[in-house]
């Protein structure tokens, strides 16, 4: 974070975002979002963690469901898919079993996530598919002007909450280590190194990985998951979590009040796809593979 | 040659054997040449109680109903075979248990019901069994053996099937059944026959590989294996539930994935997902699961990606009656969804068509970039028939009209407006096609666009209209007399079976009649049924629905009055009730003021 | 009449269907069950002849026609045997281990028939005319012009030969004490008939015994008949016409009094109250000859069914002792017996 401090010059910082190539990964659709919209750094992410990651942009889909993150495929010059609210991990799932050898990431927002699609979600956790599930948390349902969201706070006060939200907002990471998903991390879209980071090493994992992002909404949010606020809660995991420790990570998760950003928890497990040909073996009877 | 036709019924506990028999007798039927139709019920609960019922019905031509009165019934059960008698005709035959184990009141056994025409045949059903294998677990074998001696049925074919059942057991079941088979069979043979029952000598002797003997659900799983399904995703609902069973045995063996989903939402957004990324895949499901997924087909239209459904339908609304048969879910299949959302509704009307319209499925989803549905129902799902299957395989292995070459390097438009209004598509990890697809209203490109609405909806709905010409299967058929007739009837799905049939007993009083089937109902093929009306004096529109929603569909087609006949008794309709109908409208036709 | 009767009625012939008829009729709201051993509904046995010279199948044997008893809610259980009955409970046994309550029982079941205790070894490769079925196996198995032997020759067998004839088949007839049963003729009226059988075309053998049956060798005819004299016949068919003996076996042990039939008193009731028989099973108590005895034929019969029947529900009619009916030459010299006469 110090290193925000120092000065930046335009000029350098273009040639070297050209000199990435990531730029080619951006479509030419100019982005939908507000000015200041936390989405656009979890764009530089997604484009600098496939470049970093030497991916192939034929090779990539996007998935998206509803909602102003879902807008996210237009942005970005890989295949994608823009479905329905909520139906991101089915679809993604579907695209996976088809043809392995893409790399999928699911994206969505936190109503598309745990509101309309919460019932997808333990599924793709537990069965492992290989994609990557980003959400992006802004605490509110921004496309459609500012409603409250499964993660608003208590007491918000939105459009169809005038006297304040009384319904207790989802702990989405205790949700996701209890769901047993392989990969699952968190951070903040107001740190676009850790995030691009985080969304490397979520890429890069074998299995379906989880990362949460909390990302403020800069029209319809002037009072709760805002960039000052967010930048006072938000805390790095400490350096000693083991990332293989479940009990240590649904701990750090249960801290709301200063969200930990990093790796919360990692295993290694066969993935859908490593199953199902496991089926395919034993249905041709040989032997099942160690 | 004598023209085959008996329907026979076992009737009793699921104890007892009943569908075991009902099916060894069918497979032994089929193999021995004949024709064979047949449909169980099971009870509406678990297994292992309550009352199952097997009809058969072997003709030397194939049949495509059941009739509403059976020539013989097999008790293995007389407190649940009683309420069934009246349904066997005049000097048929009834054959039960003359030695039970137990005494019993007045009234608890069935030669006390047997209505005066019909004829007793009992027969120490348990001791035989007792005898030969030392239990009573053979009963239904015992009845067997009796019934296939008393018609003089070879028995090769039936040692064959029951060997084939006990294979996978200790040999001495196999051995000891056939001994009671055997047993019985002479007891049979050795009966004087007072029935008029007369087994033809079966058409064709030369029974190779080709004929089979399936049910329509099984007739879909192997017209999807044959088209070359890749992936299946489903969640159980009756009757669909064994299309997912067959096809999760099945489906690995060839190298494809089936993935049982968390619902009906996600089976057919995983089914999209794979249509997307160029495989063919499909689902399974029936009226509840269809409405769940409704909202994913509209995606399916839009955003123009292949995916096949196949929806056996049963009683409805709601929950209905998950074990009966209905045709009531046209109108959701046609028209269900948001906006304007065309698709291809194909509605098989026996099992060798439901292996024909499933395999064709694949191919006209790829080719027209759409989702297609094939409605089935409970009684085409369960119900056996004997098929002639191919012996090449009759699908396309690639339908997809993708980019040519020349497209190659300029740039992409997922939605190109074309003269055949098909865009050429690409997959996911194709070089140079890079696009993305969405359910918003898009432009060429595929990004969203309010504009090119009124272009959009117009390419959508045109490109399935070429649907019409889609090679090698059959979507409307007329049978029975040419030109101009008396009275017509246009049918669709499994019921087109009994208006057939109907359809030949008219003709035999000699009514003037023609049928119809329509096998495609969206996009309608209105002009063929335009001018099937103009034939007809009559028109007659049978459907297992109340709301005579295919009727509905015609009327939106044609302006002509027609007759509709609406029931919903959950199970077939009876050919007596249509062919009462053409009766009434060929006597309408002649003497047109009496009406 | 209280609506709750039940008439159980056992046999399905010409006294128990005569007396379903009346019973229907003076009690309409009453169940009535006939209960036989065969397949079939009331057919006309004096009929059967028909299968040799006609295409004919049982439904044209049939008295009544099916909506007869649908109309007449007369439940006719076939294929059932009564293993026992209960005078006492008023109920009785089916083989198939059902039992039913009656409240007045008529037994009908008719006369089997008689075989000596000599000939019993041979059973099996004799054939008897007393069915449909038994009549389709004998038509089925005879060839065309085919040969029969006929053991004894009661008025029912004479009756088969007669029509036999009439379609070329050559008859050979083993004269016994039974020839011309039911008839009670004195030795010159049995010349006198057997000398008219002659003329007719019948072979007749005398005064012999029958020492073996066999059946015959392959491509010969299937029977090879032997006496005691030394003497050998080859014939297709081998049919006993011996006579009848009451089938009530079912009734020993229900407590009501039996000699060879059921005996009853003039009303037709046995020595229980709600037990009655009539027809070729019951003997009937004559005052005139002092002993219970047999009548026969269909007039009888038919009058019996009907009168048991009557006082069934509630009347009071006796059994008028009939002369016997006499066989007789007519004008061609053809042997007539009046018990041939039938509706």
């Amino acid at each position: 974070m110090g290193n925000l401090r120092q000065p930046v010059y335009l000029e350098e910082k273009l040639e070297q975002v050209r000199e990435s190539g990531r730029l080619n990964i951006r479509s030419k659709s100019l982005p939908t979002w507000c000015p200041g919209c936390g989405y656009f750094s979890i764009v530089d992410g997604v484009t600098m963690a496939i470049n970093h990651l030497q991916i192939h942009q034929k090779d990539v889909t996007v998935v998206s469901g509803i909602g102003c993150a879902s807008r996210f495929p237009f942005f970005l010059d890989t295949y994608g898919f823009h479905t329905l609210h909520g139906r991101t991990l089915p679809v993604a799932t579907g695209i996976k079993v088809a043809n392995d050898a893409l790399t999928v990431l699911a994206i969505g927002g936190d109503g598309d996530a745990f509101a309309i699609g919460g019932a997808h979600i333990p599924h793709a956790a537990r069965r492992n598919v290989d994609i990557t599930y980003l959400v992006f948390d802004n605490g509110i349902y921004g496309l459609t002007k500012g409603q409250t969201s499964p993660t608003s706070v208590l007491g918000f006060t939105t459009s169809t909450s005038p006297y304040e939200n009384q319904d207790r907002p989802l702990n989405p990471l205790l949700m996701m280590l209890s769901y047993d998903t392989s990969w699952i991390g968190q951070s903040y879209a107001g740190d676009p190194r850790h995030l691009s980071d985080m969304i490397t090493q979520a890429i890069a994992h074998r299995g379906f990985s989880y990362l949460h992002i909390l990302s403020p909404c800069v029209t319809f949010d002037k009072t709760s998951k805002t960039y000052s606020n967010l930048k006072a809660q938000v805390q790095l995991l400490p350096d000693d979590h083991d990332s293989s420790d479940k009990i240590a990570a649904i701990k750090h998760a249960m801290d709301v009040d200063n969200p930990p950003i990093g790796l919360f928890y990692k295993e290694n497990r066969p993935t859908l796809s490593d199953n199902l040909d496991l089926i395919v073996d034993k249905a041709r009877g040989r032997n099942a593979r160690a | 040659m004598t023209d085959t036709d008996i329907q026979l019924m076992f009737c009793g506990s699921a104890g007892d054997g009943t569908i075991a028999v009902g099916d060894i007798f069918k497979r032994a039927m089929a193999k021995a040449g004949y024709k064979v139709i047949a449909f169980d019920i099971y009870p509406p609960e678990i297994r292992g109680f309550g009352k199952c019922i097997s009809r058969v019905r072997v003709t030397s031509r194939q049949a495509y109903s059941l009739k509403q009165q059976s020539d013989v019934l097999v008790s293995l059960n007389d407190s649940y075979a009683i309420p069934h008698v009246t349904e066997i005709r005049d000097f048929g035959s009834v054959i039960y248990d003359q030695a039970p184990i137990a005494p019993m009141a007045e009234g608890e056994h069935i030669s006390g019901h047997l209505l005066p025409g019909q004829l007793p045949y009992g027969l120490r059903i348990r001791e035989i069994s007792d005898q030969t294998t030392g239990g009573s677990k053979s009963k239904n074998i015992v009845a067997l053996g009796y019934l296939a001696g008393l018609y003089g049925i070879k028995g090769d074919p039936f040692h064959q099937i029951i060997q084939e059942k006990f294979q996978h057991k200790d040999p001495s079941i196999s051995e000891t059944n056939l001994r009671a088979f055997d047993t019985s069979y002479d007891e049979g043979a050795s009966t004087f026959r007072l029935d008029f029952i007369e087994l033809g000598t079966p058409e064709r002797q030369d029974v190779g590989n080709k004929v089979q003997m399936m049910t329509g659900n099984a007739a879909v799983v192997r017209g999807c294996l044959d088209a070359g399904l890749n992936n299946f995703f489903g969640y159980p609902i009756t009757p669909a539930t064994s299309i997912m069973e067959s096809l999760a045995t099945e489906l690995p063996r060839r190298g494809g994935r089936i993935v049982q989903t968390e619902d009906e939402i996600s089976a057919i957004a995983a089914t999209i997902g794979a249509g997307y990324a160029g495989t063919r895949a499909a689902t399974a499901t029936s009226g509840p699961g269809l409405a769940l997924m409704i909202e994913m087909l509209g995606l399916g239209v839009m955003a123009e990606v292949p995916s096949v459904i196949f929806c056996s339908q049963r009683g409805g609304p709601s929950t209905g009656m998950p074990t009966k048969t209905e045709q009531s879910d046209l109108h959701l299949a046609v028209y269900g969804g948001a906006g304007d959302a065309q698709r291809i509704v194909l509605a098989p009307t026996n099992v060798e068509g439901a292996y024909k319209c499933a395999g064709k499925a694949f191919e006209m989803a790829e080719k027209y970039q759409t989702p297609v549905i094939v409605l089935l129902d409970l009684y085409l799902s369960n119900r056996y028939e004997t098929v002639v299957l191919p012996r090449q395989n009759p699908f396309e292995a690639d339908s997809s009209k993708y980019r040519s070459h020349l497209e190659r390097g300029v740039a992409y438009n997922r939605f190109a407006l074309t003269e055949d209004n098909i865009s050429p598509r690409t997959i996911p990890g194709e070089e140079g096609g890079i696009h993305t697809i969405t359910g918003l209203e898009h432009n060429e490109m595929g990004r969203p666009n309010d504009q090119i609405h009124s272009k959009m909806s117009e390419k959508r709905h045109n490109k399935l209209l070429q649907a019409f010409d889609h090679p090698g299967i059959t979507i409307h058929k007329r049978f029975g007399g040419e030109g101009k007739v008396d009275v017509g009837i246009l049918g669709w799905g499994s019921t087109f079976g009994e208006i057939f049939e109907a359809m030949l007993m008219a003709q035999a009083e000699g009514i003037n009649c023609s049928a119809m089937k329509v096998v495609m109902l969206s996009p309608l093929p209105s002009q063929p049924i335009k001018e099937f009306f103009s034939d007809c004096g009559e028109i007659l529109i049978p459907e297992l629905n109340y709301e005579g929603q295919f009727a509905n569909l015609v009327a939106s087609a044609v302006s002509q009055p027609f007759t509709r006949l609406n029931r919903v008794p959950g199970v077939p309709m009876q050919v007596e009730d249509i062919l009462n109908q053409i009766r009434h409208l060929a006597d309408r036709v002649k003497s047109p003021t009496a009406a | 009449m209280a609506s709750t009767e039940h008439y159980v009625i056992i046999g399905n012939g010409v006294a128990g269907n005569e007396a379903a008829c009346h019973l229907r009729q003076r009690d309409p709201e009453s169940r009535i069950t006939i209960i036989t051993a065969g397949r079939l509904l009331f057919y006309s046995r004096y009929e059967l002849p028909r299968v040799f010279h006609e295409s004919c199948d049982w439904r044209d044997f049939l008295v009544n026609p099916i909506e007869y008893y649908v109309k007449n809610r007369i439940n006719v259980r076939r294929n059932s045997f009564v293993t026992h009955v209960d005078a006492h409970r008023k109920t009785l046994n089916l083989a198939h281990k059902e039992e039913i309550s009656y409240s007045q029982l008529l037994v009908a079941s008719g006369g089997a028939s008689y075989l000596p205790a000599e000939l019993s070894d041979f059973a099996p490769l004799l054939n008897h005319f007393n069915l449909y079925s038994a009549a389709c196996k004998v038509r089925d198995i005879l060839p065309s012009k085919g040969k029969i032997v006929m053991l004894g020759g009661d008025v029912l067998g004479l009756d088969l030969a007669r029509n036999l004839l009439k379609e070329g088949y050559k008859i050979i007839l083993v004269a016994t004490e039974q020839t011309f049963w039911p008839h009670r003729v004195d030795s010159d009226e049995r010349a006198l008939f057997l000398g008219a059988l002659r003329d007719m075309g019948v072979e007749v053998i005398e005064e012999v015994k029958i020492e073996q049956i066999q059946e015959g060798a392959p491509g010969m005819s299937a029977r090879h008949v032997i006496f005691d004299d030394g003497r050998e016949i080859f014939a297709d068919v081998v049919m006993p016409f011996l006579g009848l003996l009451p089938a009530a076996d079912f009734m020993m042990g229900s407590g009501v009094d039996f000699e060879r039939g059921l005996l009853v008193s003039t009303n037709l009731r046995t020595t229980d109250q709600n037990i009655w028989a009539a027809g070729d099973v019951c003997q009937i108590w004559s005052s005139q000859e002092n002993q219970y005895r047999f009548y026969y034929g269909w007039k009888n019969v038919k009058k019996m069914g009907e009168i048991a029947a009557r006082n069934m529900t509630g009347d009071d009619i006796l059994w008028e002792t009939a002369t016997d009916h006499k066989m007789y030459l007519d004008e061609n010299k053809q042997i007539i017996s009046p018990y041939w006469e039938h509706d």
